[in-house]
């Protein structure tokens, strides 16, 4: 009873609900502009609440979190420029979508089975946030080693037409990603002496230029080509496809919590692997991956949006952020005078259900504004190429800049843009190269971890790798993945089990 | 005409830059942050500014400008003005920047506005390990050598340097495995990736509190109130007493050449915003120690860190240059 009362504090008092309904209006808009991350805008209302009641300021950057991490993809279906790296898998084929002159489903889509997938990333939240934390941490460096591998398999769905292209992608992705100073021994890698290389190259400079000012450049190709009509009708999609999309949209959502949970991953992970389930489990897509299918766009939408309930349960229960932003909330809650910590929960156990019931309210909210307005972005699409592009190019630019306040940043995501634009005609796809950036860190670093656990003993490795449970699992789901894109399981394997 | 413009506003701007140091400030102060968002330097920086922001009646306008072990953000800051409008909000890592060959610079070349708060470093350790003060943990090292893991952050990081002044003192084979940070490192301690941990006391004492890890020693000289059952490390090692107490500390800084009414100015505002009760509430919760020093003080501060943490990388023999390149004198 109690906890209901905490659960419904946000939804009775006018001011709180007002503060999530704003919270999730700005965050839907921060989250769509490349480059203005979440992280960010929280961060600077950290200092901007302060003087606040703790539970107004929450409200504000709770709405913001939930509402930035759904409007990451409305850029990405409209502009093909991802508003984050967990928007990335979207605009695989919510952009195609669009260019179809389906913008509104695509949104619309999206949408529901964002709100569909935070539900899931807030009941799990509810309801088994200790046991999932627990599971959480006992992620050892070869666990996150594995998962990275697991993540690089992705180039097999994301190669498009030539594998091998694919893979030299990936690897270009993972060469990008090596730049800066070693993250183990602070040894200059690839930096040749400027300090500004030292961070490395930023990996949401690489997505902003390979999506967004390839396809810009690419579109100058079809300056005669006038813009596809937006169907706008039945933008909000019917219950008939919500049923039918549902299990996939639940099984990318446990994806997404369980990899959004985990302290070294987050909503990018999440939405990549979702999409390469998606592409693997459905059967017979109305349309291919790639060229906008449905169920491309739905996975990485639950998963990522999913992903932001898990990231609060280490965060709530141990005081270990699950991902970038639940770090700034620890850092506002402590500014508070609140101790996030594993204590909170016994010296302020309203705290979780206060959580767990605005993060439902701001889920609503995102429901409510993703749905309104959609004709009128529609129109973007249908924009003369004359002002679209060169909206592309400010869009990037600004998104560029805002990363880091930097005018290298700029340059790089220009040179990206250029060098994807050629990749692009000449067959490769950008999206392993973006899947390398984001997973090149992760791999390097655990799999260093983990051999160096071992003091470089790699047959201690495997014998404590198979000594425990979870390893084991990871390490057998990475070999079934593999195995099922090899031509012995397509040509041999698969036709005979189908038959049998 | 066009000469005589430009000598005009020539003579304005160098008016109205005079009128500027008088009035300082006139415009909103950027302050640049080196460490990302969430993380304890960015926590102090957010929580003392609002009240400084009151004393000085003008926006102090934050960015985090992460990168290079926070050298980026330092070079960065020392590029602009000497104005008094570019705020370097930092902690103790330009300190080791010349003997790592990270930067030509350090917090020497540079005026202390103020050295807001220090933390105290402690060892911690998982709770299943057999051992449960430093002596133990010294023994059961030399009895299984490469046996312990400790996490650390990075060569130069502050576990670096503790797990150095012990390697002064006694020979000590242990594994060592850098996260990025010690809010990562002290999540692989209790998901047992790690057995032991230097970290600051306020990244820490949550956890310690909740009984997730246990504290087996304490790196200073006097005890601590936040932990009344942990003896100081100097009654173990003895020798350490002439580099303690050593910790992290979070300052204000400008450039060198800053005007210094200008200085004084933001000293004051800085120091007093660090005496608020509302700060002082959040630095004892999280056991670090508010000091609000400037001036020669927090630079006899700041030199005696560098000179001990110099020395010790050095002789630990992951220094590229010599303290003695620098000037910086051993400790005594």
């Amino acid at each position: 009873m109690e906890a209901l009362s905490y659960f419904a504090s946000s939804w009775i008092h006018p001011e709180l609900l007002a503060l999530t309904a704003l919270g999730t209006f700005l965050g839907i808009y921060v989250g769509a502009i490349p480059g203005l991350s979440v992280t960010m805008a929280v961060s600077i209302l950290i200092s901007f609440t302060f003087s606040w009641d703790v539970n107004n300021a929450l409200c504000l950057m709770v709405g913001i979190y939930m509402g930035g991490v759904y409007g990451g993809s409305r850029t990405a279906i409209l502009l093909n420029i991802p508003g984050a790296p967990s928007a990335i898998a979207t605009a695989l084929d919510g952009y195609p979508m669009a260019q179809r002159g389906e913008a509104g489903q695509a949104i619309g889509l999206s949408t529901v089975m964002s709100v569909i997938g935070g539900f899931v990333g807030i009941i799990v939240l509810a309801v088994a946030a200790p046991t999932v934390s627990e599971f959480a941490i006992k992620f050892q460096p070869r666990d996150y080693l594995m998962l990275g591998l697991l993540g690089i398999l992705l180039v097999g769905s994301l190669s498009g037409e030539s594998l091998s292209k694919g893979i030299f992608a990936g690897a270009l992705g993972i060469l990008i990603g090596t730049v800066g100073l070693d993250p183990m021994t602070a040894e200059e890698r690839f930096t040749f002496g400027v300090v500004e290389l030292w961070n490395g190259i930023n990996p949401v400079a690489v997505m902003i230029g390979m999506f967004g000012i390839a396809e810009a450049l690419n579109q100058l190709h079809h300056l005669d080509k006038t813009a596809v009509k937006q169907k706008v009708d039945k933008i909000i999609p019917s219950w008939k496809d919500i049923k039918k999309y549902l299990p996939l949209s639940l099984q990318s959502s446990s994806i997404g919590v369980v990899v959004g949970s985990l302290p070294g991953t987050g909503g990018d992970i999440a939405a990549l692997m979702a999409y390469d389930q998606a592409k693997r489990s459905t059967r017979n897509p109305e349309v291919p991956f790639g060229k906008g299918a449905r169920e491309g766009l739905i996975a990485p939408e639950a998963a990522n949006n999913a992903a932001v309930g898990g990231a609060y349960i280490p965060m709530l229960t141990l005081g270990i952020p699950g991902d970038a932003v639940t770090a700034v909330f620890i850092g506002a809650l402590f500014i508070h005078g609140l101790n996030p910590g594993p204590m909170l929960l016994t010296e302020k156990p309203e705290m979780f259900w206060f959580t767990v019931g605005n993060l439902t309210l701001a889920n609503i909210f995102v429901l409510i504004f993703g749905l309104t307005g959609i004709k009128l972005f529609t129109k973007i699409v249908e924009m003369p190429k004359g002002i679209l592009i060169p909206l592309i190019f400010l869009l990037s630019i600004v998104g560029a800049y805002a990363i880091n306040n930097s005018i290298a940043d700029i340059w790089w995501m220009l040179g990206f843009g250029v060098l994807g634009y050629f990749m692009k005609l000449y067959g490769y796809q950008v999206g392993p190269v973006i899947l390398g950036v984001i997973l090149s860190r992760l791999i390097d670093e655990n799999w260093r971890r983990a051999i160096m656990s071992e003091r470089g003993e790699i047959d201690s490795l495997f014998v404590n790798l198979f000594a425990s449970p979870l390893s084991v699992t990871l390490f057998c789901i990475i070999c079934l993945v593999f195995i099922s894109q090899t031509p012995i399981w397509t040509r041999w394997l698969k036709p005979r089990l189908i038959r049998s | 005409m066009k000469k005589f413009l430009a000598t005009t506003l020539a003579a304005l701007s160098l008016i109205a830059g005079q009128a500027n140091a008088a009035e300082y400030p006139t415009k909103d102060i950027q302050g640049v942050i080196m460490w990302g968002a969430g993380g304890s330097t960015d926590t102090v920086m957010r929580s003392v500014t609002p009240h400084v922001e009151k004393l000085l009646g003008a926006d102090v306008i934050m960015t985090n400008k992460t990168g290079g072990v926070g050298a980026i953000a330092t070079k960065y800051v020392f590029t602009r003005k000497a104005d008094g409008y570019t705020l370097l909000m930092g902690a103790e890592n330009p300190q080791m920047y010349k003997v790592l060959g990270l930067a030509p610079i350090d917090y020497s070349d540079m005026i202390p506005i103020s050295i807001l708060a220090r933390g105290t470093p402690i060892m911690v350790a998982s709770n299943d390990a057999p051992y449960n003060n430093m002596q133990e943990l010294i023994d059961y090292v030399k009895a299984n050598p490469g046996k312990v893991k400790a996490g650390s952050t990075g060569q130069g990081g502050m576990a670096s340097i503790v797990m150095s002044m012990l390697q002064s003192q006694v020979k000590l084979d242990t594994t060592t495995i850098p996260y990025d940070g010690d809010g990562p490192a002290l999540t692989a301690l209790q998901g047992g990736a790690i057995d032991i941990m230097p970290a600051v006391l306020g990244a820490a004492i949550e956890h310690v509190k909740a009984g997730r890890m246990k504290v087996i020693g304490l790196i200073d000289v006097d005890a601590n109130p936040l932990l009344p059952n942990v003896t100081p490390i100097t009654e173990t090692l003895p020798g350490l007493k002439s580099m303690l107490p050593w910790g992290p500390f979070f300052g204000v800084f400008v450039k060198a050449g800053t005007p210094a009414n200008i200085v004084s100015k933001l000293s004051d505002a800085f120091n007093a915003g660090a005496q608020t009760d509302d700060f002082k509430a959040l630095m004892a919760q999280r056991g670090y120690t508010v000091m609000g020093i400037s001036g020669d003080t927090a630079k006899t501060f700041l030199e005696s860190y560098r000179s001990v943490s110099s020395w010790l990388v050095y002789d630990a023999g992951f220094a590229k240059q010599s303290p003695d390149k620098f000037g910086i004198k051993r400790p005594q």
